[in-house]
């Protein structure tokens, strides 16, 4: 009873995560098909093309049918993995972004390891010290949660790499250590506004945590403070948390775009804003199913993983 | 034997407690001096925003005329940042409005009808949700390129999951109590009750996060400008300010950029602050009422 | 000797006095009550047993639970009181056992705390399980809270108090969150464990009918103070206290006695919301201005020991 309660709640959320990225892809195709014109003449992307070329790119995109039949034929690409070709570079979308896919998941990595785990340590301590750590940490959190990437990545940069010269303000550096030197800036930059929203949900969480009566209980039983925080408070509140981290994934994907430009770094990201800017369809229809594809995929493995931190989900109880 | 208890840890009622308004009343006041500034450039602004100066380039704050000091083609940045306050805060509060509306519109629309209208919005609002924001507004810029007003459509809709689910909730909470019944009975008409008292009581939460959006919004607009695929020139708003001014800041001549950002985060900080207050008291009222 | 012993304990936070001098001893293998309406300070008293206090509260008295003085007690001292020699029932059993781990993880936590090896302590968990009555413990220990019922996870926690084989039992409301067939049950399980054992136990409830039924002597609190204290039996039949007496009127019995049911006047009040003088004069009928002048002391009448001018009114 119980497993299939659970095995059918699981295939539900799987659909559900399906349903959205199949509508995603009709809408990133659909965009094309939107373009004020010939849609033709945003895909040559300014150049000047033989009738010929002109008739290779309809086919290609599929604007000489109809729209469903366009849309399948792309899809059909898709699944096959092959993303088009790239107006502006010539070469094949997918061989641009998987090669470019190494410093931005990095980068991702990188930043969301950092908001994760300094969020959280600010939100637990200042949840179970109260008082005036309690009333900085709010400032800082409310504060960093208002900082927009790019001001934060101008910041760090004026200060960082060329006031101080601690860091360097461009590149992504050769060899692992390098690497994450380059990337620290531009890591820090985007797990700012990460780090506010984490410790502010989790210094909501522990706090409601700690204040529940299941918390007075175990001390009431003797169980040390630091196993009472690790067992029954950190441990209750992680679904909470882990819901917020799954957002905050597909966030940080789009604030590669903003950090790569500030600094200079040759990732997805930067990829992305030079395709929009040249209107480079086939790339930008690229990146954009990946960062949904990411979305999904990461806030339904989050969803999948609920049950296991709090059963109650999937017995449609409450919450928390 | 005397015993006193150094702080026990376990809290949480006392933290409901309304905040001091200090900082409410700075953020309105900054936020007053924002939009009066930006109502008023073309008379308070010192220079013209588009007046170069190239024998007074990169001059730092505090010189003499350019109080702000000017950017690398010496226009006054001072100026600048009055009159890109103007876009700044425009293009935004037209986000607002448009998902607002929309929000509202689909939340009550689902509330109300119930059965597979709700199932179909309720789902297209989580398949938007999937869209990050920024992202759906770079893709309509591929689509029709730079300019803010695909932008601020894009970001609109972006925004009206956060606001739909809301309504959609408090509008099916409303509708179960006995008051609604009530002038279900006497006949009124099922829409004249949704907009006739399920709105009014849907309002402040509309205006809640209306404002929270405020901030979103701004931050996404001035991204997309940072990253030049929002205002064209010449109009400029802080985002294509702090763009033009990367080359000065890798110079080491950061304050062009410096002071636009500062704009931008304490403008956003205050509207939190605001919207996280008003958020609050309508949270507090609720926990009176119910 | 007495497994709990609580003399003129005061508490306070900040300027808000919430106990005054309230003292309540609980012998070994016997059961006492305290009774008392909500706010009465009652479960502070309990919870003071464990030396668990309200944040920022101020304590002076004595207590002494299982031999450890509270108050003097540092951190190693009163985990070792709470994990071995005194367990507490909370009232709510659903919000008292943390929702998201196991049920075996509740009852093994406090014996690994204290030492006693993972083996052991799942066997040990088995038993108990079995000793409260539920059946098929070894599939009860892989599950979670919310698949018990109220009146099973009370059981449970009961499990999970006797766990260390404590000298003293705490039990703050354990029935009041199930309902009256259940409530029976758990009452039943609790009192034949007490006594198989010998376990001294503390019975907090707002219930006087309940508390006479279950205990052996039983303390009323009002307002943060203790007004009567009485066994159980002289308690019913001649209470010296006119709040005791009030209780008693106010509440519906099945033995058809007393027809008439009276509600209290007024509402019930706080430590720090109390008149001068006696706490209860504003609701009590037989209330004059001497009263008001000073705490009565508490002093014998009849079975009882209760702090009232006019005890003799009360019962005659």
């Amino acid at each position: 009873m119980k497993a299939r309660t659970l095995s059918v709640w699981a295939a539900r959320r799987a659909l559900g995560a399906a349903l959205t990225v199949l509508v995603a892809t009709v809408v990133v195709y659909g965009a094309l098909r939107l373009v004020p014109g010939d849609p033709v003449v945003a895909l040559s992307a300014g150049r000047r093309l033989t009738p010929e070329q002109i008739e290779a790119l309809r086919h290609r995109h599929g604007l000489d049918r109809g729209f469903l039949q366009g849309y399948l034929s792309w899809i059909g690409g898709v699944l096959r993995l092959d993303l088009g070709t790239s107006l502006n570079y010539q070469t094949s979308v997918m061989s641009l972004i998987t090669g470019r896919l190494g410093v931005s998941g990095l980068l991702i990595l990188y930043s969301a390891t950092l908001a994760a785990a300094l969020g959280t340590a600010v939100a637990l301590v200042s949840a179970v010290r109260g008082g005036v750590a309690d009333r900085i940490a709010s400032v800082l959190a409310a504060a960093a949660t208002a900082t927009p990437t790019f001001v934060a990545s101008i910041a760090l940069l004026a200060l960082f790499s060329i006031g101080l010269g601690w860091f360097p303000a461009t590149g992504a550096g050769t060899g692992p250590a390098d690497r994450l030197w380059h990337l620290t800036l531009p890591a820090v930059a985007m797990a700012i506004a990460a780090f506010g929203v984490l410790a502010r949900v989790g210094n909501a969480a522990f706090a409601e945590q700690l204040g529940r009566e299941h918390v007075v209980a175990a001390r009431s039983r003797g169980v040390g403070t630091a196993a009472v925080i690790r067992r029954h408070v950190v441990r209750n509140a992680l679904a909470p948390l882990l819901t917020v981290v799954g957002v905050l994934v597909a966030s940080l994907f789009v604030g590669t775009a903003v950090v790569e430009t500030a600094f200079g770094l040759d990732g997805v990201g930067s990829l992305l804003v030079t395709s929009v800017s040249r209107r480079d369809f086939p790339v930008v229809q690229g990146i954009a199913l990946i960062g949904i594809a990411l979305f999904v995929v990461v806030n339904t493995l989050v969803d999948l993983v609920l049950p296991l931190i709090d059963p109650r989900v999937t017995a449609g109880g409450p919450r928390r | 034997m005397t015993l006193t208890i150094p702080a026990l840890r376990a809290r949480g009622a006392a933290r409901r407690r309304p905040r001091r308004p200090l900082g409410l009343v700075l953020a309105a006041a900054f936020l007053s001096l924002v939009v009066l500034t930006a109502v008023l450039a073309p008379v308070l602004a010192p220079h013209s925003p588009e007046a170069t100066d190239l024998l007074n380039s990169l001059a730092p704050p505090g010189t003499e005329g350019h109080w702000l000091g000017t950017d690398s083609t010496g226009r006054d940045v001072l100026s600048r940042l009055m009159h890109g306050a103007r876009l700044s805060l425009l293009a935004p509060l037209g986000v607002v409005l448009l998902s607002g509306v929309l929000g509202t519109a689909v939340g009550l629309l689902a509330a109300r009808a119930g059965g597979w209208v709700d199932a179909v919005l309720t789902r297209a609002m989580d398949i938007v949700f999937a869209f990050p924001s920024l992202l759906l507004a770079m893709l309509v810029v591929a689509v029709f390129g730079p300019g803010l007003a695909a932008p601020v459509c894009a970001l609109a809709v972006a925004y009206t999951p956060f606001l739909g689910r809301v309504v959609r909730s408090m509008a099916l909470q409303e509708g179960a109590r006995p008051y609604m019944e009530s002038y279900r009975v006497m006949g009124f008409g099922e829409w004249w009750v949704t907009l006739r008292h399920l709105l009014p009581n849907v309002a402040p939460v509309i205006l809640a996060q209306g404002t929270l959006s405020f901030g979103y919004a701004l931050v996404d607009l001035a991204s997309l400008s940072y990253l030049g695929l929002g205002v064209r020139p010449p109009e400029a708003d802080w985002g294509s300010m702090i763009s033009q001014a990367q080359s000065a800041i890798l110079q080491g001549q950061p304050w062009s950029g410096l002071i636009p950002g500062i704009a931008v985060l304490l403008t956003v900080v205050s509207v939190n602050v605001l919207g996280e207050h008003l958020s609050g008291s309508i949270a507090r009222r609720q926990g009176e009422t119910r | 000797m007495n497994v709990l012993d609580i003399a003129g304990l005061r508490l306070s936070v900040g300027d808000v006095p919430l106990l005054a001098d309230v003292t309540v001893r609980v012998g070994r293998a016997e059961t006492v009550g305290l009774v008392g309406e909500s706010g009465s300070g009652k479960s502070l008293t309990s919870r003071a047993a464990l030396g668990m206090f309200p944040r920022g509260a101020r304590v002076t008295g004595h207590v002494t639970a299982a031999g450890v003085d509270v108050l003097a007690a540092g951190r190693g001292a009163l985990r070792d009181l709470r994990r071995t020699r005194a367990a507490m029932v909370f009232q709510d059993p659903r919000a008292s056992i943390n929702p998201v781990r196991r049920v075996g993880d509740y009852l093994t936590e406090g014996l690994r705390a204290s030492g006693v090896p993972a083996r052991e302590a799942a066997a040990r968990a088995l038993d108990l399980l079995d000793q409260v009555g539920i059946r098929d413990p070894g599939r009860a220990v892989r599950r979670h809270p919310h698949e018990f019922s109220g009146g099973m996870l009370q059981r449970v926690v009961i499990a999970g108090a006797l766990a260390a084989e404590p000298d003293l039992l705490l039990a703050d409301e354990p029935t009041t969150a199930l309902d009256v067939t259940t409530q029976a049950e758990v009452v039943a399980l609790l009192k034949r464990l007490q006594r198989d054992r010998g376990t001294g136990m503390l019975f907090v409830t707002h219930d006087l009918d309940l508390a006479a039924a279950v205990c052996d002597r039983v303390y009323v609190m009002y307002a943060g103070r203790v007004v009567e204290e009485a066994p159980s039996a002289g308690l019913f039949r001649a209470p010296a206290h006119p709040y005791t007496r009030a209780l008693l009127e106010a509440s519906p019995s099945a033995r058809g006695e007393r027809a008439e049911i009276r509600a209290i006047r007024g509402r019930p009040r706080s430590l720090a919301e109390a008149p001068s003088g006696c706490s209860f004069r504003d609701r009590c009928p037989l209330a004059d201005d001497a009263c008001a002048r000073k705490v009565p002391d508490i002093r014998p009448h009849g079975t009882s020991l209760v702090a009232c001018l006019r005890p003799q009114e009360v019962t005659p």
